[in-house]
C-alpha cells in the first residue's frame, strides 16, 4: 500500500516489497525513518544532478571563474547549508524515535545462533524460542542482550537496530501499527551460522493481549 | 615563512583544527563521566550541569580561535592567508559539532 | 657562514649532459641483476614495485570479490560452504584495505614526491625498502594462510570477542593480527619518511606555500597515517595478548569491554577512508589543471580543505557505531562532525569542477576516469551523508547498502583517480606511448561494471538484505538484483583484466615516449624517460621550478641548478628549512644494501614464531632484530671527508647541520609523534576499562609504600638518565671526554629497568581482571621504552669509546636524549596513571 503512494517514484513497484523490507514499513517509527530516506534520496538525486550539469558544462569555452565563488559559495557557505538542514531533520526524527516515556518491555537475547524472547503474560513472563509477541498499536522497549558474541537485533518494517552487546544492555523502541507477523534477523555478523539467525515479530490485537500460553503458536 | 620559521607557520595553521579536537575530545570525555555520575539530574539554573560541563571546552575553543585570529595578521604577515582558514575551520568546527548539545537528550 | 639567499645564487655553468649522466648514474644506479634488484634502496624502484605488489595483491582481492559474486548470484548456492565464505570476504576487505589501497599510495607518493620536490630521493632510502619487505612478507603470510584454509573469518574488522579465543580457537585470528601488523611497520615507515622528506628535502626556495598541491595533500596523508595507524596496532596488540596469554581487554566475564575494540579499531578505521581518499585527490588537484590548461582554482581554499579533513576525520570514527547503544547526544556530536567533514571534500569538488571551467578540457583517457570519479564519488559521498544521519543508519547499517555506499567510495574516491594517475604517470614510468583504444575500451567496461554491480545494491540493502550472509533462500525477492549484480561484476572484472593487459603491453610494447608529452609545469616530467635513480642531474632553484617541465629539463641535465654530478663519489642531496626551503645542508644517502630485507625478514622470524604459538622462544627472535638495528645505525653514512661542499660557484655547505636539526632527528621526531598517539589510546583504555566498562569491578589491588617506591624510583632514574644525555652532549661540545658520563647513563638506565621489574612483580595476575591487564600492558610499554633507551646510551657509549663524537657531529647523542626525554615523560605519565586507576576505585 506504502509502495502504491510512492508510485511516482520511478522505482520498479516490486522493488519495493518483501517481508523485511524498510520501504514497506508498518509502524510509526520505521515509517519515520522510510519518509527520512524518501526526502534523503530525493535532496540527494538533486544535488548530483547539479554536480554532473555543471561538470558537464566545463567542457564548454574558457570562461572567467571566481574563485571566491567556487570554493567559498559553492563549496562552504552552500554545502554547509544543505548538511545543516539534513544535520537538523536527522536530530528531528533522532529524538521522536528514541524511547521516551512509557512503554511495554520485552527482553530479546542472543546467542550463537538463535533468539529467546520474554514477554509479559497472562501469568507472570513468558519465554519463547525465536518468536517475539508484542501489542499492536503501542510502542515496545526491546531490552537487547547477548550471551556470547555481538548481535544485532532488527526487525525492519517495526524500527531500526540495535546491537546485543555480551556485558551490555541495550533498550530499542519498536511499534506496529497492525496486527501481524514481521520478521526480523540478526544484522551483526556473529560467525558460522549468522545468515539463518532469523526470528519473527507476531504483533496482536490489543484486546487479546497479553496472550494466553496456549496461543502463542497461532497465528492472530 | 620568512617573517617566521616554518614550524612557527605550521603550528599557526593548525591552531585552529587543534582546538576544535581538544574540545571535542574533551566534551566526549565528560560526556560518558557525567552519564556515569549522574550529571544530567543536577541543574545548573536552567541548563543541567551535563550541559554545562560539555559546552565549557567548545567555549574555550572558540574563545581561543576569536583571539588567535584577532592576531594573526600581525603575526605572521603576508603569509597569514591560510593559517587564518585554518582558525576559521577551528571556530565553525567547534561550532557546529557542539550545536546539538542544547537540543539531543544527553544519556 | 649565512644560508644563502636563493634568488641572488649564480648558476653553475652549463655541462655536457651525457658524461654528467654518467658520473651520477655510476654513483646511484641499483646493482646489475636480480641481487641489484633486493638491494636497491631507490625510491624510483621502490615506488613501481610497490604499485606492481599492490596491483598483484588487487588481483588476488578481485578474484576473492568474484567468488562472493558468484555465491550471491542465486539464493541457495552451494558453490562455497559458509566457512570458507567467511574467510573469503574477511579476507577481499583485509586485502584490499591493508594490502592493496595503503601501498598503493605509498608507492604512488614514494614514487612521485622527490621528482615533484626536485630532489634526488626520499629522506631514510634504507626505510623505504624495509618498509617494502615487510609489506611483501606480511602480505605473503595472509595469502599462504588463504590458501592454507587458514584465513581470518572475522570480517575485515575483527570484532571481539568473535574474534577472541573461545569463538574463533584457531590460528586464522591470529593471522590477520599478526600479519596485518607486520605490514603496518611499512604504512609507519612510509609515513615518517614521506613527511620529513616533504618538509626537509625541497628544492632551494620551494617554500610551504608553492609546492605542489600533491605534496600537501601527502602531508596531510603522512600526518594522519602517523596519528590512525598507533590505534589499530595497539588494538591488535592487546587482542593478540588476550588470544596468547589471556589477558582480558576485550573479555565482558573478566571486566573487559567488546566495545574497546570497536573504539579503538574505528579511530584507526574512519581516518583510514580519508587516508585513502586525499592520495587520490592529490592525483586529481595534479592532473585536472593540466588537462584543462590552466592554474587550479583556490589553491589555498584546497590547502585549508586538505588541513579541515586531517583533523576532522578523527572526529567522526563513532559514525560506525550507531547501533551499539551509545546516547543520542554523543552520537549527535559525530552525526554532526559526520556533516562537517563532507564540506573539505565540497571544497575541493567545486575547486575541479572551477577549474574545469576556467580552462579547456581534453578528454584523454586520464580524464574518463576523472569523470567517472566525479559521477561515481559524488553519488558515494552523499550516501554517506545520508549514513551520518543516524535514524536511516539505524536501518541501513549492516546492510547491502553501506556495501554499496563503500565501494562508491572507494572504487569512486580512489580506484578511478588512481587509474587516471596510472594513465597520467605510465609514460614517465614506462618512458613509453599507450596503445590506442584498449584504455578506452577498459574505462568502459569498469564504469559500467561498476555502477552495474552497486548501484542497485543500495536497493537490495533497503529490502532487507544483511552483510556477510552467503545464502538467502527465503527471500527471493533479493535474486533478480542479486543476479544482475553478479553479472555486472564479472563485466568489471574483465575491464580490469583489460586495464592490466593494456599495462603490459604499454610498458613491453609502446612506442618511445617523448619527455614531458603532457606539457606538465611540474618537476616530474623535466627528467629523461624513464627516469635515472638520480632523478635530477642538478638541483632547481626558484627559477628553473617556474620554468615549467619543458624550460627547465634541459639546464638541469646541464648541471645548471645546485650541486650538480656526484663528483665525491657520494650520495648527496640537499637538507633545506621547513618554511621557506633555505639549504642548510648536504646530506648523504647510504648505498645501496640487503640490510633491510635480512632485518625484515628477522622480524618475520619473529612473527611466524609467535604465529606458532611458540611464546617462549619468540622473544630470542628479537635478539638479531636489535643487532641489526644496531648494524643499522652503525653502518649510517659518515662524511670521511668532512669539508664543505660547493653547491653553486662560491656557495658553500656544511655536510652536518650546524645548528638545525639531522633528517634523522626529523624523523625520530615523527615516530615518537606516533608512539604518542600510541600511548594516547592506551591511556584511553585503560580510562575506558575502568570508568565506562560494565561487568564485573575490579578486585582492589592494595598498592603499597614499596611500589610507589619503585615507581617514583623509576621515574627519577630515567630524569637522571635525560640529565645525563644533556651533560653528554654539553661535554662533546666541547670538546671534552663524555665516556664516564655515558657509563653512568647505561647504568641508571638498567637500574630503572630493574626498578620496573621489580614494580611489574608486585602488581596482580594480568589475567584477573581487564583492569588489571590493562595496567601490565603500560608498564610492559614503559618497560619497552626503558629497554631501548638503554640500548640508545650503550650505543652512544660505543661511539664515544670508538672517537666518533665529535663537536661537528654528536653521533646518536641528540637522538638518544630525545628517546630518553620521551620515555621520561611517558613513565611518568604511566605512573600518574596508574596511580589514578587506584585512587578512583
Amino acid at each position: 500500500m506504502k509502495c502504491a503512494a510512492l508510485a511516482t517514484v520511478p522505482l520498479v513497484l516490486a522493488g519495493c516489497t518483501g517481508p523485511l523490507s524498510t520501504l514497506t514499513p508498518s509502524g510509526p517509527i520505521a515509517q519515520d525513518i522510510a519518509w527520512l530516506w524518501w526526502a534523503l534520496l530525493a535532496g540527494a538525486a538533486l544535488l548530483a544532478l547539479m554536480v554532473f550539469v555543471l561538470v558537464a558544462l566545463g567542457f564548454g569555452r574558457p570562461r572567467e571563474v571566481a574563485e571566491g565563488r567556487w570554493v567559498f559559495g559553492m563549496g562552504v557557505w552552500f554545502s554547509l547549508a544543505v548538511l545543516t538542514v539534513t544535520l537538523a531533520g536527522a536530530l528531528w526524527v533522532g529524538e521522536r524515535i528514541l524511547p521516551h516515556g512509557p512503554a511495554l518491555e520485552v527482553h530479546a537475547h542472543a546467542r550463537q545462533w538463535s533468539w529467546t524472547f520474554t514477554h509479559p503474560g497472562a501469568t507472570g513472563p513468558t519465554e519463547s524460542e525465536g518468536v517475539l509477541h508484542i501489542p499492536a498499536g503501542q510502542p515496545v522497549d526491546v531490552l537487547i542482550t547477548s550471551s556470547d558474541v555481538i548481535h544485532s537485533f532488527w526487525v525492519p518494517q517495526l524500527g531500526g537496530k540495535m546491537d546485543a552487546i555480551p556485558g551490555r544492555q541495550n533498550r530499542l523502541r519498536i511499534e506496529a501499527s497492525r496486527p501481524g507477523t514481521y520478521e526480523g534477523l540478526c544484522a551483526e555478523f556473529c560467525g558460522l551460522e549468522h545468515a539463518s539467525m532469523r526470528f519473527e515479530v507476531i504483533a496482536h490485537d490489543p484486546a487479546a493481549w497479553p496472550p494466553l500460553p496456549t496461543m502463542e503458536g497461532s497465528r492472530p | 615563512m620568512r617573517r617566521v620559521g616554518g614550524m612557527v607557520w605550521l603550528a599557526w595553521l593548525i591552531a585552529g583544527p587543534t582546538a576544535w579536537a581538544a574540545a571535542f575530545s574533551v566534551a566526549y570525555g565528560l560526556h560518558g563521566l557525567g552519564c556515569e555520575l549522574g550529571w544530567p539530574a543536577l541543574s545548573l539554573g536552567p541548563v543541567s550541569l551535563q550541559r554545562v560541563a560539555i559546552a565549557l571546552p567548545s567555549l574555550a575553543a572558540i574563545l581561543l580561535c576569536l583571539v588567535l585570529l584577532a592576531r594573526v595578521s600581525t603575526a605572521l604577515g603576508p603569509e597569514a592567508g591560510i593559517p587564518r582558514l585554518g582558525l576559521w575551520i577551528g571556530l565553525v568546527a567547534t561550532l557546529y559539532t557542539m550545536a546539538p548539545v542544547l537540543v539531543a537528550t544527553s544519556c | 657562514m649565512s644560508p644563502p639567499d636563493m634568488t641572488a645564487i649564480p648558476a653553475n655553468p652549463p655541462r655536457r649532459a651525457l658524461p654528467l649522466h654518467r658520473e651520477l648514474d655510476r654513483v646511484w644506479r641499483n646493482g646489475p641483476g636480480l641481487w641489484g634488484q633486493v638491494t636497491s634502496v631507490s625510491h624510483t624502484t621502490l615506488g613501481l614495485r610497490f604499485m606492481a605488489t599492490a596491483f598483484v595483491f588487487f588481483g588476488i582481492g578481485g578474484l576473492l570479490s568474484m567468488l562472493i559474486r558468484a555465491q550471491l548470484a542465486t539464493p541457495n548456492s552451494a558453490f562455497l560452504d559458509t566457512a570458507l565464505y567467511n574467510q573469503i570476504f574477511t579476507m577481499h576487505g583485509s586485502i584490499m584495505m591493508f594490502l592493496f589501497a595503503i601501498p598503493m599510495l605509498e608507492g604512488l607518493a614514494m614514487y612521485l614526491l622527490p621528482k615533484m620536490l626536485g630532489t634526488r630521493d626520499l629522506a631514510f632510502p634504507r626505510l623505504s625498502a624495509l618498509g617494502y619487505w615487510c609489506y611483501l612478507l606480511g602480505g605473503s603470510i595472509l595469502i599462504t594462510a588463504l590458501l592454507a584454509g587458514v584465513a581470518p573469518a572475522d570480517g575485515w574488522f575483527m570484532y571481539t570477542p568473535l574474534s577472541g579465543k573461545t569463538y574463533s580457537p584457531g590460528i586464522n585470528a591470529d593471522v590477520w593480527l599478526l600479519g596485518v601488523t607486520f605490514v603496518e611497520i611499512s604504512a609507519l615507515a612510509a609515513a615518517i619518511e614521506l613527511m620529513v622528506s616533504i618538509l626537509r628535502l625541497r628544492a632551494p626556495g620551494m617554500t610551504l606555500t608553492q609546492m605542489p598541491l600533491f605534496a600537501w595533500y601527502i602531508l596531510g596523508t603522512a600526518a594522519m597515517m602517523l596519528a590512525g595507524f598507533p590505534p589499530l596496532i595497539l588494538g591488535s596488540v592487546l587482542l593478540e595478548m588476550e588470544r596468547a596469554f589471556g589477558w582480558p581487554f576485550f573479555d565482558p566475564e573478566r571486566g573487559g569491554d567488546p566495545l574497546l575494540w570497536q573504539h579503538l579499531f574505528w579511530l584507526f578505521g574512519h581516518p583510514e577512508v580519508y587516508i585513502i581518499f586525499l592520495p587520490a585527490a592529490g592525483v586529481l588537484s595534479t592532473v585536472i589543471p593540466v588537462l584543462c590548461r590552466t592554474k587550479i582554482v583556490g589553491y589555498g581554499a584546497i590547502v585549508a580543505a586538505i588541513l579541515g579533513m586531517v583533523f576532522l576525520s578523527f572526529g567522526l570514527w563513532v559514525h560506525h557505531m550507531f547501533t551499539v547503544g551509545i546516547p543520542h547526544l554523543a552520537l549527535a556530536f559525530f552525526s554532526a562532525a559526520s556533516m562537517l567533514v563532507a564540506v573539505p571534500t565540497a571544497v575541493q569538488i567545486f575547486a575541479w569542477i572551477g577549474t574545469m571551467w576556467r580552462g579547456r578540457p581534453e578528454l584523454k583517457l586520464p580524464m574518463l576516469y576523472i569523470l567517472g570519479f566525479f559521477f561515481t564519488f559524488v553519488m558515494g559521498g552523499l550516501t554517506g551523508v545520508m549514513l551520518a544521519v543516524v535514524p536511516f543508519n539505524w536501518q541501513a547499517h549492516d546492510t547491502a547498502f553501506v556495501t554499496a555506499h563503500l565501494h562508491y567510495v572507494l572504487i569512486g574516491g580512489f580506484v578511478f583517480p588512481m587509474l587516471a594517475g596510472v594513465a597520467w604517470w605510465m609514460p614517465l614510468m614506462s618512458g613509453r606511448r599507450r596503445i590506442k583504444g584498449l584504455g578506452e575500451a577498459a574505462f568502459w567496461l569498469i564504469l559500467i561494471g561498476f555502477h552495474g554491480t552497486f548501484f542497485l545494491m543500495h536497493l537490495t540493502g533497503l529490502m532487507g538484505m544483511p552483510r556477510r550472509i552467503p545464502t538467502y533462500a527465503d527471500n527471493p525477492e533479493w535474486m533478480g538484483l542479486n543476479l544482475s549484480s553478479s553479472f555486472f561484476g564479472f563485466v568489471m572484472t574483465i575491464g580490469f583484466a583489460l586495464f592490466a593487459i593494456d599495462l603490459i603491453l604499454q610498458a613491453g610494447f609502446g612506442k618511445r615516449s617523448v619527455r614531458d608529452p603532457w606539457q606538465a609545469p611540474s618537476l616530474d616530467w623535466a627528467m629523461a624517460l624513464p627516469p635515472p635513480n638520480y632523478n635530477f642531474a642538478s638541483l632547481p632553484g626558484v627559477e628553473l621550478q617556474q620554468a615549467g617541465a619543458a624550460g627547465a629539463m634541459l639546464k638541469l641535465a646541464r648541471g645548471e641548478g645546485f650541486l650538480p654530478g656526484a663528483p665525491r663519489g657520494r650520495r648527496e642531496i640537499l637538507v633545506t628549512s621547513v618554511g621557506a626551503a633555505r639549504p642548510q645542508h648536504v646530506a648523504l644517502l647510504p648505498f645501496n644494501t640487503a640490510l633491510p630485507l635480512v632485518l625484515a625478514l628477522a622480524i618475520c622470524a619473529f612473527v611466524l614464531l609467535m604465529l606458532a604459538g611458540f611464546y617462549a622462544v619468540a622473544p630470542v627472535a628479537l635478539i638479531p632484530v636489535v643487532g641489526l638495528i644496531w648494524a643499522w645505525a652503525r653502518r649510517a653514512v659518515a662524511a670521511v671527508d668532512a669539508a664543505p661542499v660547493e653547491i653553486a660557484p662560491g656557495q658553500f655547505l656544511p655536510v652536518h647541520p650546524e645548528g638545525g636539526a639531522t633528517l634523522t632527528q626529523s624523523g625520530l621526531t615523527g615516530l615518537l609523534f606516533a608512539n604518542g598517539t600510541f600511548l594516547a589510546s592506551l591511556l584511553f583504555g585503560l580510562a575506558f576499562i575502568s570508568l565506562v566498562s560494565p561487568g564485573p569491578p575490579r578486585p582492589v589491588w592494595h598498592a603499597d609504600g614499596t611500589v610507589l617506591l619503585a615507581a617514583a624510583a623509576v621515574v627519577a632514574l630515567l630524569a637522571a638518565g635525560a640529565l645525563g644525555a644533556r651533560w653528554a652532549l654539553a661535554r662533546v661540545e666541547a670538546a671534552r671526554p663524555a665516556g664516564a658520563v655515558l657509563i653512568g647513563a647505561v647504568i641508571v638506565n638498567l637500574l630503572a629497568l630493574a626498578g620496573l621489574a621489580a614494580l611489574a612483580f608486585w602488581l596482580p595476575a594480568p589475567t584477573r581482571h581487564a583492569g588489571d591487564a590493562v595496567r601490565a600492558a603500560l608498564v610492559a610499554y614503559v618497560g619497552l621504552h626503558i629497554a631501548i633507551a638503554t640500548l640508545f646510551s650503550a650505543f652512544a657509549l660505543d661511539q664515544a669509546r670508538r672517537g666518533e663524537l665529535t663537536p661537528a657531529s654528536p653521533g646518536a647523542l641528540r637522538n638518544w636524549g630525545l628517546w630518553q626525554r620521551y620515555t621520561l615523560a611517558a613513565a611518568a605519565l604511566a605512573m600518574a596513571a596508574l596511580w589514578a586507576q587506584e585512587a578512583g576505585a
